[in-house]
């Protein structure tokens, strides 16, 4: 057993526990985005961060990932944690104001604007319709490519993949978009007719190589005809 | 080559090697690095072994290819031993010569490395101050070898550190040497390498397997140390690499090296190959009983990968993402496997210590920071290169001794270190020594030892913007905060350079910059708000400037500054615009443009110190700015200047109002004309018996004739302005009296007429002159007051005029210019010293006077002494140290001091006007308001000594705020960008014309009509020389007028046109 110190209380836990699962089984909330308790750990969305350490000297590592060690001192909700969160927040209300996931987290931490430039994103990147694939789903269908600005999530060259089987476990997980789904463009080999109201594979060329997730799917029936 | 099996069997080897060395004969050593190759040294190269092979010379001569040298700026260059004797920036056609030079033991003086600003040559390497400053334990030995042959390493003791360890190779021994000499990790974090070697010793995993990384990423921009340790000497790091693992115990070795850098890989295969053929490495090394061995990882170049998570996620064939740490990779590394990195720098440093022992290393750098560091000095500073310095060596010395200082007159700003997780530390802070905890404590970080010097014309914010670039693309984009923060904090320092930022983003961009540190994972993430955290730390000025003023003070942030040669003129006229008029031969709308902007047009013709030219973007490209000043010489002495009629406001009569202008200078004469035009009267009150100030009192003739000084006032002189000479403020009239007699403002333009006085014994001589006392009198009475052996004190432009009107004095026989630093340090124009050295006058420098001898109350003699320059001083220049005793005495009949000019002003205190040490009136900058209502101040008044150009600027803006104070509106202006607005089709130029085109110079009269007269020297350009030159321009303007056009012009390029 590891004892630890989370907001004051010393607590024991098993070794190999991180931070986040420790801390929320004493019953100290950590908001989070990128977690899902069947999934491997990414530490990408920041938004668990917690405070380690003793004054000065202290570091914000993201629970999620960090392993829980002898004592460790943390704080879940310090004022410098509290701090990071609402600007993490504001960031993804200025990338994704459409998350109804987002927007709760936002108006539960009191983020009521953001200061940036508005843009509407359908992706955070959190990866975890990357780890669902991969790790749930055993296909290894979808994964990241690129990097900085340039990141983002698709097929192995974003051709239709002979590996997907077209589970929709993706979507079912993603906490920002509900939708990889709404993209419109051939290029973007990841179809969205499921949300779409016109499907796109209907009306325009070029979307025969799409993923699609609808089956049956009603376009194609449409097509056949 | 034999493969070796055992200790003793390399040992006499090496012995051998040693023996059949055929030291004694010349040796020319050529840096092949790839910046020497980059800049031609492979050409050298190969005229060198030509000239060898043609003429049997393999038993005179020898060559010796190695890595990078270091003194990258002086590339490519030529060693000879044993004379050290150093030839820069050689060309093909000098080689034969130098191995001529060679062979008979001689030195070719003229091929030498000079100090640029002095006439020294070096005759070795180490008199050249680069190198004479530098401690290169781990550079200097890339100059003894060739790094593809291991016979070269191993004969100048390589391997040596090795075989010390193979002979007793106990880890603990090894680890406890590393540890007590201290070194920390080369790699940026400064992370002790011994305990790191103790912890990758202690841990274990169930294979028994462990890595030694060697991590050659070097990604920063600016920075190539490793590349150049890797190219120059593999071996090196190879013998490093190999201590570390019998430290630690590992059995694998890689590097990991960008595949950017082909020759480091190149040199790093060769010499595993070499190690493998000898013996070194492999199974069973030299009989040991150890196995090792290296193999080399190409990285695909992302700067994320130098990250030591990342990096093995490289090396096991994964996205190159950094995770969390813990465990940190010396416990589960490699596939799980213990693995310890250490940077390229660092490994090398390893055998020094080996060798040397702990202690010896020690000794080197101060106490927690021991060893050298490698610095790669680039930017806007002299001698760009490699620098090696002991650790806690102060910036300053850097900076200044080896890096020679800032490149033009630009003063250097700051430096960036650390690459872009690094941080800016400013001038002022260059006393500090260059230690890991002083850098980060100052808000920087070592980082891999990137060092880039920027100048006042680099525009701090945009530094921020280009590294928050680089960021936000090599980030690896896993952390939200990382990927996102970046690009956000890009997107906020994008609109301040564009002039669209404000104050609240720029608290949200240091808000965000904190939480970015904050919550990242790894050190990228951690340190990439470090360039706009470090930059607001010391230049948060320079944000606000973008922000508030709308004003990139370097001339960098296009949106801000426009057209440069428009923005560089204080007076905001558009060169541009009349030398594109020039070339569609339109002289007289070009004359409209300039006299717009421009009250003296004639003047500022000949005598503006042309800040435009400075600017010119010409010059940024390689090229000779623009002859703006010809230019419009030309047009000022073509056009009738009555074609320009200027808009006049008219008034109700009783609502034009008396203002009074004190001084008719440039400044008051250019106020009155403004305030004339916007419908006031205006009386000039004037001190001497006519207007034209510091123009018709200093100014020679030769460089102005005064008939054009006084066109250009008289056509200023207008009904509106009445013109009052003779008439001396404090004498004649006052401030309350003026204000009495119905004035309604005031505006004080009296500039700066009191010579400064040297301060030595016996300073008031007959025979001794002020400057400005000596000219006047000659301008004003046309008396000539030098006789015989003149001496002038200083190097500014008053010191030069007052040489060559003495020149010009019939009982002159000879002229001297006395200056106490060097002639690069000298503020007068470069055109007129040379002019004055042409004519005749002799410059005497690194000399300050310091006794006057007289007799009967005359000058007959004065003392100097002789300086030498020293630390730089607030001015960015060299200060003069005298050098005791070395006196000497000189004969003359007359002395003219010219160190400076004051403000005659202290009267003006007595009439509640507040005034500086210097003379200066204390006035807001913005509204030129004195302390005094109603009383505004301009010109050298107010600035010092100071241009005619900055002068008639102040006139300008002073006539603007008078206007708006009688008008009762807010002083100050809303600032504003001043952009193209009118499109003038570009000429035509074909590619062969721009390559052949070169910078007009003006036609001068010949030395010898130049003697005892005052004709002016510099005459007008003709008809072609003045189109040829206009169409040189690069009309910088039209990018901004497509802009605002929406690109919807799009011009054919030259090579479309013709084809």
């Amino acid at each position: 057993m590891i004892n630890l110190t989370i907001n004051g209380l010393d607590v024991s836990v098993e070794e190999g526990t991180t931070v986040l699962e420790a801390a929320r089984f004493f019953g100290f909330p950590i908001p989070t985005l990128c977690h899902n308790d069947g999934l491997t750990p990414l530490g990408a969305c920041r938004l668990c961060v917690v405070e380690i350490g003793e004054e000065p000297g202290t570091n914000l590592v993201s629970s999620c990932t960090y392993p829980a060690e002898e004592g460790l001192k943390v704080r879940t909700a310090s004022e410098r944690v509290i701090r990071s969160r609402k600007m993490i927040l504001e960031l993804l209300l200025a990338s994704c104001p459409q998350s109804k996931i987002i927007q709760d987290l936002a108006a539960a931490h009191n983020v009521k604007t953001q200061r940036f430039k508005q843009e509407y994103e359908d992706c955070i990147l959190c990866g975890l319709c990357v780890r669902m694939c991969t790790e749930q789903m055993m296909a290894k269908a979808i994964g990241f490519s690129g990097r900085g600005e340039n990141r983002r999530i698709g097929t192995p060259f974003d051709i239709k993949s002979d590996v997907c089987r077209l589970c929709g476990a993706c979507m079912y997980i993603c906490p920002a978009c509900q939708l990889r789904c709404t993209y419109t463009e051939p290029e973007k080999a990841i179809c969205g007719a499921c949300a779409n109201l016109s499907p796109p594979c209907l009306e325009k060329e070029g979307f025969n190589d799409m993923m699609c997730y609808m089956s049956p799917c009603v376009a194609c029936e449409i097509k056949k005809d | 080559m034999h493969y070796l099996e055992q200790i003793d069997e390399f040992k006499r080897f090496r012995q051998s090697l040693i023996d059949n060395s055929s030291d004694g004969k010349p040796c020319i050593v050529i840096g092949a690095g790839t910046c020497g190759q980059a800049s031609g040294s492979n050409d050298l190269i190969r005229i060198i072994k030509r000239q060898i092979l043609e003429q049997g010379l393999h038993n005179k001569i020898s060559l010796r290819i190695t890595g990078c040298l270091g003194f990258c700026e002086m590339s490519p260059f030529i060693v000879i031993e044993p004379g050290h004797n150093l030839y820069p920036k050689l060309r093909m056609e000098n080689i034969p010569q130098i191995i001529d030079a060679a062979l008979e033991d001689r030195v070719i003086e003229e091929l030498l490395y000079t100090e640029p600003g002095s006439y020294t040559k070096c005759y070795t390497q180490q008199e050249i101050p680069f190198f004479k400053g530098q401690t290169r334990t781990i550079l200097g030995q890339n100059q003894r070898l060739d790094p593809i042959r291991i016979v070269d390493y191993v004969k100048t003791g390589g391997y040596a550190s090795l075989i010390k360890v193979l002979e007793n190779p106990d880890p603990d021994w090894i680890i406890k040497e590393v540890l007590e000499s201290k070194i920390r990790g080369r790699g940026g974090a400064g992370f002790p390498t011994g305990k790191k070697w103790e912890f990758a010793r202690k841990s274990y995993d169930k294979t028994g397997q462990k890595f030694i990384v060697c991590n050659a990423d070097e990604g920063d921009p600016g920075a190539y140390m490793d590349r150049s340790l890797l190219e120059g000497n593999p071996h090196t790091v190879l013998e490093g690499m190999f201590i570390a693992a019998i430290a630690i115990g590992a059995g694998n070795g890689i590097i990991y090296v960008r595949s950017e850098y082909p020759l480091a890989i190149k040199h790093s295969l060769i010499a595993i190959r070499q190690a493998r053929d000898l013996g070194i490495l492999g199974k069973n090394i030299l009989g040991s009983g150890i196995d090792f061995d290296i193999e080399i990882f190409q990285g695909a170049g992302a700067f994320v990968c130098g990250e030591e998570t990342a990096l093995i996620k490289s090396i096991e064939g994964k996205m190159g993402e950094p995770r969390q740490r813990p465990p940190y990779p010396i416990l589960k590394g490699i596939q799980g496997h213990p693995t310890c990195i250490n940077n390229v720098e660092t490994l090398a440093n390893i055998p020094q210590i080996i060798s040397k022992g702990a202690a010896e290393y020690a000794k080197i750098g101060t106490i927690n920071n021991t060893g050298t560091k490698i610095f790669s000095l680039v930017g806007k500073i002299k001698n760009t290169g490699l620098v090696e310095v002991s650790l806690g060596t102060p910036i300053s010395k850097v900076v200044y001794e080896i890096g020679g200082g800032p490149v033009g007159k630009a003063k250097i700003k700051a430096i960036q270190t650390g690459g872009p997780s690094g941080g800016c530390i400013p001038a002022s802070m260059f006393d500090l020594p260059l230690d890991y905890d002083i850098l980060t404590e100052v808000g920087s970080i070592m980082g891999s030892g990137g060092m880039i010097v920027m100048d006042e014309n680099t525009c701090m914010v945009d530094v921020a913007k280009f590294f928050m670039n680089f960021l936000k693309d090599e980030s690896c984009g896993k952390c939200f905060t990382c990927r996102k923060g970046t690009q956000r904090m890009y997107e906020i320092l994008d609109n301040i350079t564009r002039g669209k930022g404000t104050l609240a983003e720029l608290e949200l961009l240091e808000e965000l910059a904190h939480v970015v540190k904050d919550t990242t994972m790894c050190g990228l993430g951690q340190t990439a708000a470090n360039p706009v955290l470090s930059t607001l730390r010391y230049f948060r000025n320079e944000y606000e400037e973008h922000i508030v003023d709308k004003k990139c003070t370097a001339f960098v942030c296009k949106d801000l500054v426009g057209v440069l040669c428009q923005a560089a003129c204080p007076l905001d006229t558009e060169p541009w615009r009349y030398i594109a008029l020039i070339e569609k031969g339109e002289y007289e709308e070009a004359y409209k443009v300039i006299r717009e902007a421009n009250p003296l047009p004639s003047v500022c013709a000949r005598i503006c110190d042309r800040k435009c030219e400075q600017r010119c973007s010409l010059i940024t490209s390689g090229g000779e700015p623009i002859a703006i000043r010809a230019l419009k010489r030309f047009i000022a002495d073509r056009v009738d200047p009555l074609i320009y009629r200027p808009e006049r406001v008219v008034r109700d009569t009783e609502d034009v109002h008396e203002v009074a202008v004190i001084g008719a200078g440039p400044a008051g004469l250019s106020a009155a004309h403004y305030l004339s035009l916007s419908g006031y009267r205006v009386t000039i009150f004037e001190a001497e018996k006519e207007p034209g100030g510091m123009l018709i009192t200093s100014i020679p003739a030769y460089r102005m004739p005064k008939n054009v000084v006084r066109r250009d006032i008289e056509l200023l002189i207008d009904e509106n302005i009445i013109l009052k000479c003779q008439t001396v403020l404090g004498r004649d009239i006052t401030i309350d009296s003026l204000f009495t007699d119905g004035f309604k403002a005031i505006f004080l333009a009296i500039g700066a007429h009191e010579s400064r006085r040297l301060d030595i014994e016996g300073e008031d001589v007959e025979g001794i002159y002020q400057s400005i006392e000596f000219l006047k009198a000659f301008n004003l009475m046309g008396e000539e007051l030098a006789r015989g052996y003149v001496g002038i004190i200083g190097g500014g432009n008053s010191a030069v005029d007052a040489a060559r009107v003495a020149l010009r004095q019939k009982k002159v026989e000879k002229v001297t210019l006395f200056y106490r630093r060097t002639r690069q340090e000298m503020p007068a124009y470069e055109e007129e010293i040379e002019a004055a050295l042409e004519e005749g006058v002799e410059l005497e420098l690194l000399v300050s006077p310091v006794k006057i001898y007289s007799k009967n109350k005359y000058l007959v003699a004065f003392e100097c002494i002789r300086n030498k320059l020293g630390e730089m001083d607030s001015s960015g220049r060299r200060r003069p140290i005298t050098v005791p005793g070395t006196e000497f005495k000189i004969l003359v009949a007359t002395l003219i001091v010219a160190i400076g000019e004051r403000p005659q002003s202290n009267f003006l205190k007595s009439m509640g006007i507040e005034i500086d040490k210097s003379g200066r009136v204390n006035v807001d900058i913005e509204t030129f308001q004195t302390h005094h209502p109603g009383v505004f101040a301009g010109g050298d008044l107010v600035t010092g000594p100071n241009t005619v150009v900055d002068a008639i600027a102040a006139g300008k803006k002073a006539a603007l705020i008078i206007d708006r104070f009688i008008q009762e509106k807010e002083l100050g202006e809303p600032p504003k960008v001043k952009l193209p607005e009118v499109l003038l089709e570009p000429a035509v130029v074909s590619d062969e014309e721009l390559e052949q085109a070169k910078r007009t110079v003006p036609p001068i009269l010949s030395v010898e009509l130049r003697h005892n007269n005052f004709e002016e020297v510099e005459k007008t350009l003709s008809v072609d020389e003045a189109k040829q030159e206009a169409r040189r321009c690069l009309r910088c303007d039209l990018e901004f007028i497509q802009h605002k056009n929406g690109s919807t012009i799009e011009y054919e390029t030259v090579g479309e046109k013709q084809a």
